[in-house]
């Protein structure tokens, strides 16, 4: 008996250290689904030898909560939103990056550099950033739609579709109701609130991860959607349109981030500087045709794609859109008016 | 005899620790985490308050309770409904092909449950087959939606758990012994006296161990209420689920599960009432499977 | 009467079918997120053979479900043997105790040993969710199991105490070879419960361990065109499954008590 347990103890500790080992050359990456393709993740590993593991994750919610559950360790390279790193700065969840080890990161936009949330840059680097816009079909809406306050016309009623993602669609509400997405101050919110209770009706669809769907399906006629959703969706369905609307629209901004536990950490770095080489931007950006912060890849795109402006916003369309940033204290505030919204659900 | 003691003392032991520090424990610990206080960068601190079960009472939690009450409710009537005649046919089809019919059911039943949530999806989608299927028909016009809606919600509850409901009303509807039904007709009593005072009767622990395994599952799988029914439909199981791994609050979605662990004790002690005069005992579980235990070892 | 009583089972066949056969169908067809049919094609299968990362997280649940469903078969057994052969405090409680996990919920499974590995600073990761999807399996197992020991005839065993087999060799050799279709149906089931978990996964699951259950779930969400083919695969290999399963556990077996010919003489 003993002989026995003692080779069965012999068989789980064989066990735990072949599995999970974080051995040199692994990079553990948690990102966003569908943000990175898959031959740009075989090109890194064939280039420098760097084993991927890759995980996904549907929300900053989710993202953030797993890395405070392991405190920061585990992943190598995280992804999330601009309005996300300020709060994980806080709460000491990020690496400062080293940033000569990060030769390409002149190819970046100054203009989606130091902003407030991570004033020096000194934890994340920008991936990609985008718009959250208007989208509606035009087989089904015959005048022109310019506002985010079309979508408590009475003829869309439960045929509104609207992210999930409390800080994209309470900053459409906020910018519906006249304040900005990323007021503090709780009348605004309050107003927001009662705008988005409007919407609430049973057949409106409230899902971030069916938006694509939703819309082609023609289960939805208006919605908010994300500008990479809205031109995958068009591709599928000839009859939607993207706007800006007059309001502005909320932007986001995705940059990549160290955790604070990270192992792998030069691998970290080399990944950042591979993702900021202007190919390589390049072929994130066809794939999932959100907008890239690489001027160098500008330069490589060709006239049609420089003139899709739901790909390449001009400056006129961006006049009143605003980066969506962290509120700090505001942020229960946010989270309270959230839930009510959500589990006020009839 | 020593070695017989040693080995039974081993055994003993090492189910009891498994089951001490990765069942047990656990349980208190989140009975007491419902308890606890958080903080932003927390998910729970040593200090104790009511706060949390103060908040389930709200309106916002108790629209949630009852919702999935009525869903879990309504699911699980359907499945009783649509699978007591068809377990019924099943245990008296002939001995050659009813093994294939009970294969037939078996499949489903093992048939990953997202797959199936999925599928009911593809069915239910504007513009899907349901939709397309209707139009040929020239019963509605144009597209339509089923989606989101309390129907979509409970397709999705019923068909991914019709098996769980048949399965148990299977094994013990087959294990009826029909001499008593031929005794009651010999004596006078019709079809439907007799199903009322010996069948039902008999085949109440059937009725009530697929209840269960229909009612609990539809009240804790998050994810079809969440493919199928969006926002509006967030039931006890996504409201959980949301508090631990979004809404960072784990207080309060332990205080929310604990509706959960109540509900399984009464419908544990129920199904204890429902089976004691047979010798099923013990769990709904040993019904599904097609197995007939003889609940060994039951003191 | 006996073609309406058929007309009504083949109805609720074709409910419990039809959702899943349109799922296949879909499979071949040449759209993104359309649902009409824009042509015949293998490109969403081709695409379940490139996309890393769900490969590596099938391979992963393939090691997990593996080790699962061996762990949970041992312990699931252990423990049928004690409520089956031995007499001690607490045996109720125990058999209680395993009943009522089964019917536990999974949620609320997967919250409270989070909340324990969270105290405890485990990491979350393979050994967290091998231990959250083994305490879960392992009643299932008890219970097959005993199934099958409560049809076992008391006297093999006495009868090879008398011929001079140790306790330990009586159980090897004559009660676990009798046994051993409920304990492979047991492993099978904890096997397909591993891999079809959802609920335990989301929570217990950590950095560079990802399962195929949850790439399933953010495929599904998402609804990715390649969700069909992967369905599809995954509904074949249930059906492989089954036919091993009844193959250990055939019905018209498992009701006698002992069938082996040396048993009888």
């Amino acid at each position: 008996m003993k002989r026995f347990l003692f080779s069965l103890a012999l068989c789980l500790l064989l066990l735990s250290t072949a599995l999970p080992a974080q051995a040199a050359g692994k990079l553990i990456i948690y990102n966003w689904s569908e943000y990175i393709p898959d031959d740009v993740l075989e090109d890194f590993t064939k280039e420098t030898g760097i084993e991927i593991i890759y995980s996904t994750y549907e929300s900053n919610e989710t993202m953030h909560d797993k890395l405070l559950v392991q405190k920061g360790r585990g992943y190598d390279l995280v992804c999330p939103s601009s309005y996300f790193i300020e709060q994980m700065i806080k709460e000491g969840l990020l690496l400062k990056l080293d940033k000569n080890r990060l030769k390409n990161l002149g190819n970046i936009d100054p203009k989606v550099m130091n902003l407030v949330f991570d004033p020096d840059n000194q934890y994340s680097i920008p991936y990609m950033w985008g718009t959250y816009g208007l989208i509606y079909n035009s087989a089904r809406i015959k005048d022109a739609i310019t506002s985010w306050n079309d979508l408590l016309r009475p003829e869309f009623k439960g045929r509104v579709m609207l992210y999930d993602d409390p800080r994209m669609t309470m900053g459409v509400a906020l910018l519906a109701t006249g304040s900005n997405p990323n007021s503090t101050r709780e009348e605004d919110l309050q107003a927001a609130h009662k705008f988005l209770l409007k919407l609430r009706d049973p057949k409106n669809v409230f899902d971030v991860t069916a938006a694509k769907n939703v819309m082609v399906n023609e289960q939805s006629y208006i919605g908010g959607i994300w500008n990479g959703d809205a031109l995958v969706a068009m591709e599928e369905n000839a009859d939607l349109r993207f706007v800006y609307p007059k309001e502005g629209a909320p932007l986001f901004l995705d940059s990549f981030v160290i955790p604070s536990g990270a192992i792998n950490v030069d691998n970290a770095h080399a990944f950042i500087d591979f993702m900021l080489r202007p190919e390589i931007a390049m072929r994130s950006q066809e794939e999932y045709l959100y907008c890239t912060p690489n001027l160098e890849t500008l330069k490589l795109l060709d006239k049609e794609q420089l003139d899709n402006r739901v790909l390449n916003p001009t400056a006129e369309d961006l006049k009143s859109c605003v980066f969506v940033s962290g509120v700090g204290e505001a942020k229960d505030l946010y989270a309270r008016y959230w839930e009510k919204f959500i589990t006020n659900a009839k | 005899m020593t070695e017989n003691r040693k080995l039974k003392t081993i055994s003993i032991t090492i189910v009891c620790i498994w089951l001490g520090v990765f069942a047990l424990l656990p349980n208190i610990a989140l009975l007491l985490v419902s308890f606890l206080d958080r903080t932003e960068t927390n998910f729970f601190i040593p200090l104790l308050t009511l706060d949390n079960y103060a908040k389930l009472l709200a309106p916002t939690f108790i629209s949630v309770l009852l919702k999935s009450l009525a869903l879990a409710g309504i699911s699980t009537l359907a499945c009783l409904v649509i699978g007591y005649p068809f377990a019924y046919i099943l245990a008296r089809t002939g001995e050659r092909l009813r093994p294939w019919l009970f294969l037939l059911i078996i499949i489903p039943f093992w048939t990953n449950s997202l797959v199936r949530t999925y599928s009911i999806y593809t069915i239910l989608q504007n513009n899907g087959v349901l939709n397309a299927l209707l139009n040929r028909l020239g019963l509605v016009e144009g597209s339509f939606s089923l989606m989101y809606t309390n129907f979509s919600v409970f397709m999705g509850l019923t068909y991914t758990l019709l098996p769980f409901m048949i399965l148990p009303l299977y094994a013990s509807i087959e294990k009826l012994d029909l001499r008593l039904l031929d005794a009651a007709k010999d004596l006078g009593a019709g079809p439907v006296r007799a199903f009322w005072h010996i069948t039902l009767p008999l085949t109440l622990p059937g009725i009530a161990a697929g209840s269960i395994l229909v009612f609990l599952p539809s009240l804790s799988l998050f994810y079809v209420p969440e493919i199928l029914g969006g926002i509006n439909y967030r039931l006890l199981g996504s409201f959980i689920q949301y508090y631990f791994s979004k809404g960072n609050n784990w207080p309060l979605g332990a205080a929310a599960s604990s509706v959960l662990t109540l509900l399984l004790i009464l419908l544990a002690l129920f199904y204890r009432l429902a089976s004691r005069h047979t010798d099923d005992g013990g769990s709904p579980v040993a019904l599904t499977g097609g197995k007939r235990p003889k609940a060994g070892g039951r003191a | 009467m006996k073609k309406l009583l058929y007309a009504y089972m083949g109805l609720v066949y074709t409910f419990l079918y039809a959702p899943i056969m349109v799922v296949i169908v879909y499979s071949f067809n040449d759209a993104r997120l359309s649902k009409d049919w824009k042509g015949f094609t293998w490109k969403w299968y081709e695409s379940l053979l490139t996309n890393q990362p769900l490969i590596d997280a099938a391979i992963n649940s393939l090691i997990l479900a593996l080790c699962v469903a061996s762990l949970a078969t041992v312990l699931g057994t252990l423990a049928a043997l004690c409520l089956h052969r031995y007499r001690f405090p607490g045996k109720t409680l125990l058999l209680g105790n395993i009943y009522l996990l089964t019917l536990s919920p999974d949620i609320v499974m997967g919250i409270s040993l989070l909340i324990l590995f969270v105290a405890m600073h485990i990491p979350l990761g393979f050994c967290s969710l091998l231990i959250g999807h083994v305490t879960m399996a392992m009643p299932f197992v008890t219970i097959t199991v005993l199934a099958r020991l409560s049809a076992f005839d008391e006297n093999l065993l006495e009868a090879a105490r008398d011929l001079g087999a140790s306790e330990l060799k009586a159980l090897l050799h004559v009660l676990l070879p009798l046994t051993l279709p409920g304990i492979a149906a047991g492993w099978l089931l904890s096997f397909t419960l591993s891999m079809d978990d959802v609920i335990i996964s989301v929570f217990l699951s950590g950095p560079g361990f990802d399962v195929l259950p949850l790439q399933m779930y953010s495929l599904v969400l998402r609804s990715r065109p390649s969700v069909n083919a992967l369905s599809a695969v995954m509904f074949c290999m249930t059906l492989a499954l089954i036919v091993l399963s009844q193959f250990f556990a055939n019905p018209r077996r498992k009701t006698a008590t002992v069938q082996t010919p040396d048993a009888k003489s």
